[in-house]
C-alpha cells in the first residue's frame, strides 16, 4: 500500500529470548495464532512465557483451559519456571476453565463464553489451551460438524482481533493436519517439534505463517530451561561484508611465530591451528589470547573439551594473567559441551559474550570438541554449519583463533581437519618428526590469505612458559614426511669429514 | 517465579478459612447458624474454583479434603458433595438437625481448612492464598435465593 495511511502493526515482544528476532520483531498486536507441535514440545511453557512478559494489570492476560493437562497440574507444574509470577495470577492473569462447555454444551456456548470474559476483563492477550480438543470434541466426521467447527473458527477470530487482543491457540496436530481450517484463519504459525537422532533429541522451531511481514527462515532450534524456552536463530549463511579492517596485525604472543605470518594474525580474520595431540594448539591459543588481555582488549575463549577449571588451571600456570582477566572481566570463558549442542546455540553464547565485553578476540578450542558436542544431526552438516559460524564471527569484526586436532600418521601429514580450511584466512600447522632419534615438535604456515608467509619448517618448545619457536629445519628433507633426513649435500660434507 | 515479598506473614490455612467464613457472615441474615453460612463459603469457594480450574479439578480438590476431614469429625458424615450444582453441599439441614449447628459448623470448616492445605500443597501457598482471596472479594449471592435453593435441596 501507498502513503501513509496504513494500519500500523505493532509487535508484542515475546519474552523469549531469540524468539523476537525469529519472528521480525515480535508477535503482531491483535494477530490470531496457533502454537502447534506434538506432546511435550513446550507449546504450554512459550505460552506462559509470552503470556507473563505481557501480561498487565491494565491488560491482563485470559488463558482458558479446556480438558488436556489439568489447571491445577499446569499450575504445578509452569510455576517452577523462572518467568512465572505467581503474584500476577488472580489480577494481571487469569484461568478459566472451559471444560464444563466442551463437554456439556456446544461450540456457540464455548464461543460465548470466551466472548463475555473476553469483554468482562479486557485482556491484551488470550490463550486457548488446548484448543485441539475443542476440535476432537466435536469431530470432523460429518459434514455439518466440521462446518461448524469451521463457523466457530472463523467467529473466534473475528471475535479475538475486534476485542484487540494478540491470541494464542494451543493444540497437538501433526503434519498432515495441516488442512484444518485453523491453520487458514491463523494470522501466524508457531511450530514446535522434537527431532531425535540416535541418543539426541533436537528441540526446533518453524515459522510456518507470519501475515504482513518476513519471519527468519529454516528450523530454528531451542532449549527448555529453568528461564523457559531459548531460542537460537538459524545462522543465515553469510551475505553481510565484513567489517572494513585497517590490516592490522595482532601479534599472536609466540615469539618466532609473529615473523612465520608476517608480524601477525590480520584483525579480522579467521585463524586456525591443526595439529596432533600434545602439540601444543591450546597452549599458542591461550598466548594468543593473552597477547591481546595485555594490549588492552577483551576477548572471549570457547572451551569444548576440557572442563572451564582444568583449563583455567592449565592457562593460569603458564600464566596468571588468565585468571585476573577473567576476574576483573576482560576475558569470558565459555564452556559448551552438552553432547545435543547446535551451531545455532553455540554461535548465540559466544555472539552474547562477544558483544557483551566488546571482545576483540575469539578463541575456539577446539573444532574437534565442538563437533562431537554437536548433536548427531547436526554433525552430518558440520563444514556448513561451522562456515555459517565462522562467517557470523568475522563480521563482528572480531579475530577468530581455532584450534583443530588432526590425526597424525607417520607417514602421511594431514594438514587440516575435516577439510574445513576453505572457511579459514590463514592456516598453522603443528607436527610431530623424528629427528636422530628423538620426537621433535615443527610448524609452518600453510595459509596466509591475501599476505605473504614463511614458507619454512620450524622447529618449536613447549615450556612453562609457553610455546617458543625455534630455527628452520632447512639442512632437512622429508619433513613432511614425518622422518626427515639430512640434505644430501651436508651428508656428503658430514663423510668427507 | 513468584515476585510475593517472602517476608509478608503468611496466613495459615486456618485463617485463610475463618477469614472467607467471616466474609460470608457479614452477608447473613442473624438468624443465620453458623453451619449455614460455612456451607454458603464451601459452596462460594467451590463456584469460584472452579472457574479456575475446571468442576472436574474442583470436585476432586473438595472430595479429597471431605474424606480427610470425615477421619476427623463424625458431623460430616451426612454431608454429600454434588458436582455442578447449587447448592455444591448436600444434607446441611440433616447435619444440623442430628449434629447440631456448631458441630457441624466445625466440621465443614475442617473441611474448608484442608481444601486450602491441598490447594496449597498443588500450587503453593502464595498462588492459593491469591485464588481463595478472590473467593472472598467475589460479589456474596444473594442470601434469599441461596437459602430458597438449599432448603429445595
Amino acid at each position: 500500500m501507498k502513503g501513509d495511511e496504513r494500519a500500523v502493526i505493532r509487535s508484542l515482544p515475546s519474552g523469549v529470548p531469540g524468539l523476537d528476532t525469529v519472528l521480525a520483531g515480535g508477535l503482531p498486536e491483535f494477530s490470531f495464532n496457533l502454537i502447534a507441535g506434538g506432546p511435550g514440545s513446550g507449546k504450554t511453557i512459550l505460552a506462559h512465557q509470552i503470556m507473563f512478559a505481557n501480561a498487565t494489570a491494565k491488560k491482563p492476560a485470559l488463558y482458558f483451559t479446556v480438558l488436556g493437562e489439568p489447571t491445577l497440574k499446569m499450575l504445578r507444574y509452569q510455576q517452577q519456571f523462572t518467568f512465572f509470577d505467581s503474584a500476577l495470577v488472580g489480577s494481571a492473569v487469569q484461568f478459566i476453565n472451559l471444560s464444563a462447555e466442551v463437554m456439556e454444551r456446544d461450540l456457540a456456548e464455548v464461543l460465548r463464553r470466551i466472548a463475555s470474559e473476553t469483554e468482562r476483563v479486557n485482556p491484551g492477550i488470550v490463550i486457548v489451551d488446548s484448543f485441539r480438543t475443542i476440535r476432537a470434541q466435536y469431530g470432523t466426521a460429518d459434514v455439518a460438524a466440521t462446518l461448524e467447527l469451521d463457523q466457530f473458527v472463523q467467529r473466534l477470530a473475528m471475535n479475538l482481533t475486534t476485542w484487540e487482543v494478540t491470541s494464542l491457540l494451543l493444540g497437538e496436530y501433526t503434519e498432515e493436519e495441516q488442512r484444518n481450517p485453523v491453520f487458514t484463519v491463523a494470522d501466524g504459525i508457531l511450530w514446535l517439534s522434537q527431532a531425535t537422532d540416535r541418543n539426541s533429541v533436537v528441540r526446533k522451531l518453524q515459522i510456518v505463517k507470519t501475515r504482513g511481514r518476513a519471519p527468519m527462515p529454516g528450523l530454528h532450534t531451542f532449549r527448555i530451561t529453568d528461564d523457559g524456552l531459548q531460542i537460537f536463530p538459524r545462522i543465515p549463511e553469510q551475505t553481510r561484508k565484513r567489517q572494513p579492517q585497517r590490516r592490522e596485525r595482532l601479534s599472536t604472543g609466540v615469539e618466532g611465530l609473529d615473523d612465520m605470518i608476517g608480524g601477525g594474525v590480520v584483525a579480522g580474520d579467521a585463524v586456525m591451528l591443526t595439529g596432533p595431540a600434545g602439540s601444543g594448539k591450546s597452549t599458542i591459543a591461550t598466548q594468543f589470547m593473552v597477547a591481546g588481555l595485555a594490549k588492552g582488549e577483551t576477548g572471549v575463549i570457547a572451551v569444548f573439551e576440557e572442563y572451564p577449571e582444568e583449563y583455567l588451571a592449565r592457562a593460569n600456570a603458564r600464566n596468571s594473567d588468565i585468571g585476573k582477566m577473567l576476574k576483573n572481566g576482560a576475558l569470558e570463558l565459555i564452556y559448551l559441551r552438552p553432547l545435543d549442542l547446535s551451531v545455532d546455540e553455540a554461535l548465540a553464547a559466544i555472539l552474547e559474550a562477544v558483544e557483551r565485553l566488546n571482545a576483540k578476540r575469539v578463541v575456539i578450542d577446539s573444532l574437534s570438541g565442538f563437533e562431537v558436542a554437536l548433536a548427531p544431526t547436526f554433525r552430518e552438516d558440520f563444514r556448513e554449519s561451522l562456515y555459517r559460524l565462522v562467517g557470523a564471527l568475522t563480521a563482528t569484526g572480531v579475530t577468530v583463533f581455532m584450534t583443530a586436532e588432526v590425526s597424525e600418521a607417520f607417514s602421511e601429514a594431514r594438514f587440516t581437519s575435516e577439510n574445513v580450511s576453505f572457511i579459514t584466512d590463514e592456516i598453522i600447522v603443528q607436527r610431530y618428526v623424528e629427528i636422530k632419534g628423538e620426537l621433535r615438535r615443527v610448524m609452518a604456515v600453510i595459509k596466509m590469505r591475501g599476505s605473504d608467509h614463511s614458507h619454512e619448517f620450524r622447529s618449536y618448545e613447549v615450556t612453562a612458559k609457553g610455546v617458543v619457536v625455534g630455527g628452520s629445519l632447512t639442512e632437512y628433507d622429508g619433513i613432511i614426511t614425518g622422518v626427515p633426513t639430512l640434505h644430501a649435500k651436508l651428508v656428503g660434507l658430514k663423510r668427507r669429514k | 517465579m513468584s515476585s510475593v515479598d517472602p517476608s509478608k506473614d503468611r496466613l495459615s490455612a486456618r485463617q485463610i478459612t475463618r477469614r472467607l467464613i467471616k466474609s460470608r457472615q457479614r452477608e447473613r441474615k442473624a438468624s443465620d447458624g453458623r453451619a449455614r453460612t460455612t456451607s454458603v463459603a464451601c459452596d462460594d469457594l467451590y463456584l469460584e474454583l472452579s472457574r479456575w480450574v475446571g468442576l472436574d479439578g474442583c470436585h476432586a480438590l473438595f472430595t479429597r479434603a471431605l474424606a480427610s476431614a470425615r477421619t476427623e469429625s463424625a458431623a460430616l458424615d451426612q454431608i454429600q458433595l454434588r458436582p455442578g450444582s447449587e447448592p455444591y453441599l448436600d444434607g446441611v439441614a440433616e447435619s444440623i438437625i442430628s449434629r447440631g449447628d456448631a458441630a457441624t459448623a466445625e466440621a465443614l470448616e475442617a473441611m474448608l481448612v484442608h481444601v486450602v492445605e491441598l490447594l496449597g500443597r498443588l500450587i503453593g501457598d502464595d498462588m492459593a492464598t491469591n485464588l481463595i482471596e478472590r473467593s472472598i472479594a467475589a460479589p456474596k449471592r444473594d442470601n434469599a435465593t441461596s437459602d430458597d435453593r438449599r432448603e429445595e435441596a
